[in-house]
């Protein structure tokens, strides 16, 4: 089985590497903030045994990745990237030697990503060469000029980390002196809260971090981590998945109580793992200076002009010409049934949760230690014994206050690392929404012949030709790219966008190709010569719809209008029906909602 | 083009309706019930479906059809009609029980005609008629064959409620989408008199000549009608076909229609907000400015502005215009195979989307059924699933996903879901559980855990060895919706009462089983002792405002200074006597200085400053905090030593009510952590509030962190179109 892209791909077709992640839609307490500490050494600069790229071109791929992924997704992170190792020397005020401060830590723009690409390939190794050069080290120094970048932050940082990118084990060459140092300026930055990572890259007689890194970079965060990332990054694929499992500070969306019944509770995260990535939301600006504006919006009362505060206001909803009143209070306790979290209900085997039951995305619950010590033992237990037995948790939940409930499947979700023995699924529960009776709909099925045998093994060697290995991600959003290539073009004053690739489309030619004649076969097993499927239905008169429908608007009588306020059946007429019976009677609508249409009709037509 | 349902409710309710055995509730109450939830519905609902409304066994006689002694104590109560307030009230105070009997099959008469006479002219998609009796008359049976035949030709549907269940034993679940009659409740088969026997036997012979074995199903008890809205799923509205062409390549097409099958539904009518006082809606009027970031927030004309994106730090000008002609064209509606790939590649927690499609072939297109059950049959034994792009139509963004086959019993189709795109998905790493020391169960923690599992199937077996599923979450209707109308109802009724609790079967319906909650007691116990769980105490770091927004407002401290020296300062321009208003800039000092000036009212300035405290909180930015909390010090020390708590406090009061309103919970959580709270009896003389009741003011239930709602893209659906409609 191919893979979507190698299968659908022309060998000349260049991979596109862009990295997006959502994740800035938190709640925000601060800014997360990131350095890449990057050796310019010459040794960064030598090309692999197998020909193209060399660590440094490798680590500013991936350097530009996460740049434009950090665009997208949360452009109020704040990134850095500072080379070590260099001949010439930049930083705020010129007193390291051998660092260079490419970009201080700010949020990524457009400008940064063009000021990589300077630094991409053949040329960029040039221009590097030409602008920062290679020279002495001191990574002790560069630690340093690290740390007043961080301390230069005016902005609350809530997430501080450092990545340090080098192909070298031993940096200093013995220098004893230089190692203290450098241990030093570490300890310094771990204390203020800056996690240090290590990238290491391949090296000719491998990389032995415990010869002085182990001492540089922070303990990981569980036992765990500790045996996963021993081996030096050789492709750029590995390198990108390490950078982006480390870059994205996992955050949850609440914290809830997870009652298995008794007085027995522990206590979940629960994480949004997977939630469509929409257009984010255009910013008004002032048309003179291009400054953005706000908007405030204030009720007040229509006759005397005062402002109403909330408590000067109630909620109303009109059914027929009973207006039915309420407190704003009040409407949120209907929605009340209890307080936050999850509550057991019991289990079921897997084979009860119904592909069709889908109704939202799902979510994640992992346990939290912090708020009930204990969770990740009884976690870890019905996680194990879940999946062991192959039974689903059946919750009812309740996500956050005054929100009414829904009942979910916990569905056990164990460990799975892929070769580079990164995670490929973390260990939790799949939280699954599911429906409750209003939402699913009463159909009525089509009933038709069935296929032969025949038939169907002809459409068995269709499939199997046109298979291929599914990747969640593999497709990308054309409508959220074509929206950012635009943004690009006009922010770096391209004169059109890139175009894209439109993954989404079906690569017909080459389906086609790999059809051969197997399409035209199953076609004279199942259609008829003279059937074209293509072609509008053999004329079957919808019952009373068609053209009659598109016949001049039926205007209705001021009289049938009163009828329908008497009996209120103005909600049988359509939208435009009522809209032209709105201006009919010369009322303004500010909506064009059906309700408020007939609200205003109904008001209008009763005086 | 209508596409509503006509439905006759016809109850009986004789006097029969009203026996019961002690401490049971009578039919007649019950049926009652069932047929208020379904009006109920269907009023706040808004669904223009039209309703009647005939009883039987009445006292008097009112139908068209009584002559010569014949269809007596059958009345019409109501004609169809679209259902409304006023049917919900007469049905409360006007259904009482009657004193005579008679007989159901005249009483189905009597709502067939009613059917006919009055859908004359009108187009419905469906007519039904809804019985409720307990049965317990005389029938004579030799009409029947006419009836059902009269039935059969006038299209009409027929649904029976009963307060017994119709076999003597419970019913295995028919598994399909819908819900069906399960669980019984009242005891079956006993105590059944002859009449009720023979009643129940042409129930059925009247349901089988109708619907061959599926007409059984639409048997319910009372008690299944009132938790599983059986009623509904008769008259539903069936959901807009979408015809499309599924491709496999250039040249393979198939002609598909699909149907949205699962979606979640919404509560359609929002509230609006009318004035306290005169409850008119237009006495309120809603404003929105825009203004720019300055302290002065000058105002912008709308027609000033432009749209524009950010870029990363970049903001980039982008008209609508541009946007629009820029933007990703899609051409038009589609269901494009891209491959085939195994059906567990797909991962069951990557599904996106809200809804799931059902796709079959093209109605009466005989060859297209063939083409789309070879398709079906082929996945299905290979395991394997179609990766298609799906566009709803030109205007909506196109999808990936995943078409599934589907084989049921009765008909073949596909299950279309959306599957995620890579923006849409994290890669959080998580720290293992397994293998982790720390974390790693015992045998006996394991053994308590596999116990408490098997103790809580909700599956059972019956005794037939039939899987049993005791609790079908595609059965409860949706209790957000059960919950508005029962207190839209209620307060529709009784404006002034307060809201009523929810309703007890609701209740019960969202909890464990009983059954399974008596069985779970002891592993539930042993898991209790077997791991040792402890809320940990979290030492609350003091902290004030100044450090949560200290680093973002340069240093906290010296700014605090600032303002006192500048308070200060102030006096001077005090004895000048230019401050004459609290102003936006420095309302603080200001407000101090008109405090000390005298030249207006205490009660004036203090008018004023709240003012400004509004705006200020209007932004709801967190810069803007600080400056509110500022004033609120100073608000709080002024009231102090002025010895006038009542301003302060009741201000306080009114700002805690509207925190949740205006999602004002972390600034609250600064005023917690500056513990600026009520003025207490014990500062000021004529405060009404008590030192421990300042104290516990400031605390609130827990919020939990709530995340926006994501807004959906339009995407032109199905949904938008029915409501056209």
């Amino acid at each position: 089985m191919a893979e979507w892209r190698q299968y659908y791909q022309n060998e000349d077709d260049e991979v596109e590497e862009d990295e997006e992640d959502s994740g800035g839609d938190y709640k925000i307490s601060g800014r997360d903030s990131l350095v890449f500490l990057v050796d310019a050494s010459k040794e960064m600069f030598i090309k692999s045994e197998d020909g193209e790229t060399s660590n440094f071109d490798m680590t500013m791929q991936c350097v530009r990745s996460v740049y434009t992924s950090k665009i997208i997704s949360s452009d109020k992170d704040l990134v850095a990237l500072v080379f070590y190792g260099t001949e010439q020397s930049k930083n705020p005020r010129n007193s390291f030697k051998h660092v260079y401060v490419y970009h201080d830590l700010d949020s990524p723009g457009s400008q940064r990503v063009l000021d990589i690409d300077k630094l991409l390939g053949e040329k960029g190794a040039q221009f590097a060469e030409k602008t920062i050069g290679s020279g002495e080290t001191s990574l002790g120094e560069a630690l340093w000029c690290c740390s007043n970048l961080y301390s230069d932050i005016k902005l609350r940082l809530s997430h501080k980390r450092l990545m340090i990118f080098t192909c070298r084990d031993d940096p200093h060459g013995g220098d004893g002196a230089k190692d203290r140092q450098a241990r030093t300026k570490a300890a310094d930055l771990k204390e203020t809260g800056v996690v240090i990572d290590l990238m290491h890259l391949t090296k000719p007689g491998g990389f032995d971090v415990s010869l002085f890194f182990c001492d540089i970079v922070s303990p990981p965060e569980d036992e765990s981590e500790l045996g996963l990332q021993i081996e030096p990054c050789r492709k750029l694929e590995d390198l990108q998945k390490r950078v982006r499992a480390k870059e994205l500070k996992k955050r949850s969306q609440s914290r809830l109580t997870f009652s298995l019944g008794e007085g027995v509770n522990l206590a979940v995260g629960v994480y949004v793992l997977a939630r469509t990535a929409t257009k984010p939301s255009a910013v008004k600006l002032h048309r003179d200076t291009n400054e953005p504006v706000r908007t405030k919006t204030r009720y007040f009362h229509a006759h005397n002009g005062g402002i109403l505060l909330p408590n000067d206001m109630k909620r109303a909803q009109v059914y027929g010409k009973k207006q039915i009143v309420m407190e704003k209070d009040e409407v949120d306790e209907i929605k009340k049934f209890d307080d936050p979290g999850l509550v057991l209900m019991g289990f079921k085997p897997m084979d009860r949760l119904k592909l069709h039951h889908h109704i939202r995305p799902a979510l994640f619950i992992y346990p939290e230690e912090e708020q009930i010590s204990g969770s990740s033992c009884v976690f870890t237990a019905l996680l194990l014994k879940c999946s062991e037995k192959n039974v689903f948790a059946l919750c009812r939940y309740i996500p956050r206050r005054n929100t009414p409930p829904r009942f979910v499947a916990l569905v056990p979700q164990r460990e799975e690392l892929d070769q580079s023995q990164t995670q490929a699924t973390p260990p939790g529960f799949n939280v699954i929404f599911l429906p409750f009776a209003d939402d699913i709909r009463t159909l009525d099925a089509h009933v038709g012949p069935t296929a032969s045998d025949e038939q169907v093994d002809k459409m068995k060697e269709i499939v199997h030709k046109l298979r291929f290995k599914y990747k969640s991600d593999s497709f990308e959003n054309p409508v959220l790219q074509q929206h950012y290539r635009n943004l690009e073009a006009l922010a770096l004053n391209m004169l059109e966008p890139e175009p894209i690739e439109d993954l989404t489309m079906p690569k017909v030619q080459m389906m086609d190709a790999r059809l051969g004649p197997l399409a035209q076969e199953f076609k004279d097993l199942v259609y008829p010569p003279d059937y074209n499927p293509e072609g509008k239905p053999a004329a079957k008169p919808e019952s009373g719809g068609g053209a009659a429908e598109k016949k001049p608007k039926a205007e209705i009588s001021e009289e049938e209008l009163k009828n329908h306020v008497a009996n209120s059946t103005l909600g049988k007429l359509t939208v435009p029906v009522l809209k032209d019976a709105c201006k009919q009677f010369g009322i303004r609508t500010t909506g064009t909602k059906k309700q408020e249409l007939i609200d205003a009709l109904t008001m209008q037509l009763s005086k | 083009m209508s596409s509503s349902s006509a439905l006759v409710l016809c109850m009986d309710v004789g006097f029969s309706m009203s026996n019961s055995e002690p401490g049971q509730e009578p039919p007649f109450e019950q049926a009652k019930k069932v047929i208020q939830k379904f009006v109920q519905r269907q009023v706040f609902a808004e669904n223009k479906d039209e309703v009647g409304l005939v009883l039987f066994g009445t006292d008097g006689t009112k139908n068209r059809l009584a002559k010569d002694g014949q269809y007596e104590n059958i009345t019409v109560h109501r004609h169809l009609m679209m259902p409304d307030f006023e049917l919900l009230e007469e049905i409360e105070s006007e259904l009482q029980p009657g004193g005579q009997q008679a007989d159901w099959l005249d009483a189905l008469v009597v709502c067939m005609d009613l059917l006919q006479q009055e859908t004359m002219g009108k187009k419905f998609e469906r007519l039904n008629i809804v019985l409720l009796t307990d049965l317990n008359v005389q029938t004579s049976a030799d009409q029947l064959d006419v009836i059902i035949n009269s039935l059969k030709k006038a299209g009409i549907t027929l649904q029976f409620f009963l307060p017994f269940p119709l076999d003597g034993e419970d019913r295995a679940d028919g598994g399909g989408d819908g819900p069906g009659p399960s669980a019984a409740s009242a005891r079956p088969g006993k105590g059944l008199s002859s009449q009720q026997t023979q009643g129940l036997e042409m129930v059925k012979n009247i349901m089988t000549s109708l619907e061959e074995e599926d007409g059984l199903e639409e048997v319910h008890t009372f008690r299944d009608a009132l938790e599983k809205l059986s009623i509904f799923k008769r008259i539903d509205r069936r959901p807009m076909a979408w015809p499309c062409q599924l491709t496999i390549g250039s040249s393979l097409t198939i002609r598909i229609v699909g149907y949205k099958a699962v979606t979640e539904e919404k509560v359609k009518k929002s509230w609006t907000i009318v004035d306290a006082q005169s409850h008119q809606r237009d006495d309120v009027k809603r404003e929105t400015v825009y203004c720019l970031n300055d302290d002065d927030e000058t105002e912008v004309q709308k027609d000033d502005t432009i749209q524009g994106f950010r870029y990363g730090s970049d903001i980039v000008p982008f008209s609508k215009v541009d946007e629009d002609q820029m933007k990703y064209k899609s051409d038009g509606k589609c269901f494009s195979v891209l491959g085939f790939t195994k059906q567990e590649l797909i991962r069951r927690h990557q599904f996106m989307g809200s809804q799931v499609v059902k796709v079959f072939a093209a109605r009466d297109d005989e060859h297209a059924a063939v083409a789309l059950s070879a398709l079906i049959r082929a996945l299905d034994s290979l395991k394997m699933a179609a990766i298609v792009r799906y566009a709803y139509d030109r205007r909506s963004n196109p999808q990936v996903g995943a078409a599934f086959p589907c084989i049921k019993e009765k008909y073949e189709c596909l299950l279309y879901v959306q599957l995620p795109f890579m923006e849409d998905l994290r890669q959080f790493t998580f720290p293992m559980l397994e293998n982790n020391k720390k974390f790693t169960p015992s045998e006996s923690q394991l053994s308590a855990a596999d116990a408490l599992i098997d103790s809580m199937m909700l599956v059972e077996k019956d005794e037939d060895g039939e899987s049993v599923d005791v609790f079908k979450v595609n059965h409860i209707p949706n209790p957000q919706f059960q919950r508005l109308f029962q207190c839209l109802h209620h307060r529709g009724v009784n404006p002034d009462d307060p809201l009523p609790p929810v309703e007890p079967w609701l209740k019960r319906a969202l909890e464990r089983p009983q059954a399974v909650s008596a069985r779970c007691q002891a592993p539930l116990q042993d898991v209790k002792t077997k791991f040792p769980l402890k809320v940990v105490v979290k030492k609350k770091e003091q902290k004030t405002s100044a450090d949560v927004f200290g680093s973002s407002a340069d240093e906290p401290d010296a700014k605090r200074v600032k303002v006192d020296e500048e308070m200060e300062f102030n006096l001077a321009e005090i004895a000048a006597g230019n401050i004459t208003s609290v102003g936006s800039v420095n309302p603080v000092r200001d407000f101090c200085a008109l405090v000390r000036q005298k030249t207006v009212s205490f009660d004036q300035a203090c008018q004023q400053l709240t003012h400004r405290i509004e705006q200020l909180l209007g932004n709801r930015s967190p810069e803007y905090y600080m400056k509110s909390i500022a004033c609120i010090q100073a608000f709080r020390d002024q009231s102090v030593s002025s010895g006038n708590a009542e301003l302060f406090n009741s201000y306080m009061q009114s700002l805690k009510r509207s925190v949740p309103d205006r999602n004002l919970q972390e600034f609250w959580d600064l005023l917690i952590q500056d513990a600026l709270t009520l003025i207490s009896k014990d500062e000021v003389d004529g405060s009404t509030i008590s030192k421990q009741d300042a104290n516990q003011f400031l605390a609130f239930e827990q919020k939990e962190e709530v995340q926006a709602a994501p807004v959906q893209e339009d995407t032109g659906d199905v949904d938008d179109l029915l409501d056209m409609m």
